[in-house]
């Protein structure tokens, strides 16, 4: 597996308006076009950013594709998802995009 | 010949920008105030020219291609990532002696990459807007030459490189044919964590370490930081240090003074704004 082409999607997913077109109207056929294994594919599909900077995924890509792709872009669930269930601390309304 | 007139080291907080009116109304007032302040003792320096020194954040550059230090020499519009108050528009620019300081890093050992038409960040946007364009609002005929260090994507620049840098960018300068007078801004930091668990942390030790050496015009001290220090202590964000250490560079000695800080929870930043003196 490679951080590599992932964080080419990634990238691509927050300053390419086509391919955000592509990934909400066809995601499976999006992924194909890239060389990602099944896992970094699922981390995608399930807008799994904790997975992804374990990965290696630079944290400014994950906060980025969130806040352009996420259904919901509020800063407190990417928050949420970032730190899991689980995960406390205090959540600002920090966004270095805004949508 | 050209000359290093002063300098400013400041944040480039877009969320200042996004929710302007999240801190305690006493604090935003004070760092927008902050910014008003560096305009008007930039105004006092009478520069013709502003280098300003920031860092891509993953919006600039792609997987593609990540230059180490980059120069705008052309055609300079911003930012890319537009902000409620912060609207693109071209900036007026330096071509020459842009043009200049990359040749006479080709000459020295530093191979500087070029944006002939750059669209810059916010990163460089915001000190433009908010510092330099409100002096040339006045009258004054300052040209903007983006500089653009590798700090939020890796590989980073070494800390020592930035050192390096900015001496080089001083030698250029002062061996530039024409009578610039130049200021240097270093743009970014102090503590913050961008897009990690830690969001919203600050550390107000670390941002005063580091405004510690600018004051002291400790270059040593802050070249020898190492990024396992700087990503435990500030965060992934804080590695735009670099940009104060480049800055810092152009005018070796030199002494800061600072002019406000802040560690802002709410602008997930700790901000600090440092006038050096040439």
């Amino acid at each position: 597996m490679s951080r590599n082409v992932l964080e080419k999607l990634m990238h691509q997913l927050c300053v390419d308006r086509a391919v955000k077109q592509r990934f909400k109207e066809d995601l499976e056929g999006l992924l194909s076009r890239y060389a990602l294994s099944e896992d970094e594919k699922a981390m995608v599909r399930n807008f799994d950013v904790a997975a992804m900077q374990k990965h290696g995924v630079n944290a400014m890509l994950t906060l980025g594709f969130w806040s352009e792709n996420a259904p919901n872009r509020h800063p407190s669930a990417y928050m949420k998802a970032l730190r899991g269930s689980s995960g406390q601390g205090e959540v600002f309304s920090a966004a270095l995009k805004h949508s | 010949m050209g000359k290093m007139v002063g300098g400013f080291l400041v944040p480039h907080d877009p969320v200042m920008f996004v929710v302007p009116d999240a801190p305690p109304a006493d604090v935003a007032k004070r760092m927008w105030g902050a910014y008003t302040t560096c305009a008007e003792r930039l105004a006092e320096l009478d520069a013709t020219s502003a280098i300003i020194v920031g860092a891509d954040h993953y919006f600039n550059f792609g997987t593609g291609c990540l230059p180490q230090y980059l120069i705008g020499t052309g055609d300079v519009d911003g930012p890319l990532d537009v902000l409620p108050g912060l609207k693109r528009q071209i900036m007026p620019t330096s071509e020459k002696l842009a043009n200049f300081i990359a040749e006479h890093g080709y000459e020295n050992g530093f191979d500087w990459a070029v944006a002939r038409a750059f669209t810059v960040d916010h990163a460089v946007a915001i000190p433009d807007r908010l510092i330099v364009e409100p002096v040339r609002a006045k009258g004054q005929s300052i040209g903007t030459i983006p500089v653009y260090v590798a700090a939020g994507v890796d590989p980073f620049l070494k800390m020592k490189r930035a050192v390096q840098l900015g001496a080089e960018i001083r030698a250029a300068v002062e061996a530039s044919p024409d009578d610039e007078r130049v200021v240097v801004i270093g743009s970014g930091g102090i503590s913050h964590w961008v897009g990690t668990p830690e969001m919203g942390k600050v550390n107000e030790a670390f941002d005063r370490e580091i405004m510690d050496y600018a004051c002291r015009g400790d270059l040593a001290g802050i070249g020898a930081l190492s990024d396992d220090y700087i990503l435990e202590n500030g965060g992934n964000g804080a590695m735009e240090i670099r940009q104060w250490a480049v800055a810092m560079a152009t005018m070796p000695g030199a002494r800061g003074e600072i002019i406000d800080y802040a560690p802002v929870k709410e602008w997930v930043t700790g901000l600090g704004f440092v006038q050096m003196f040439a």
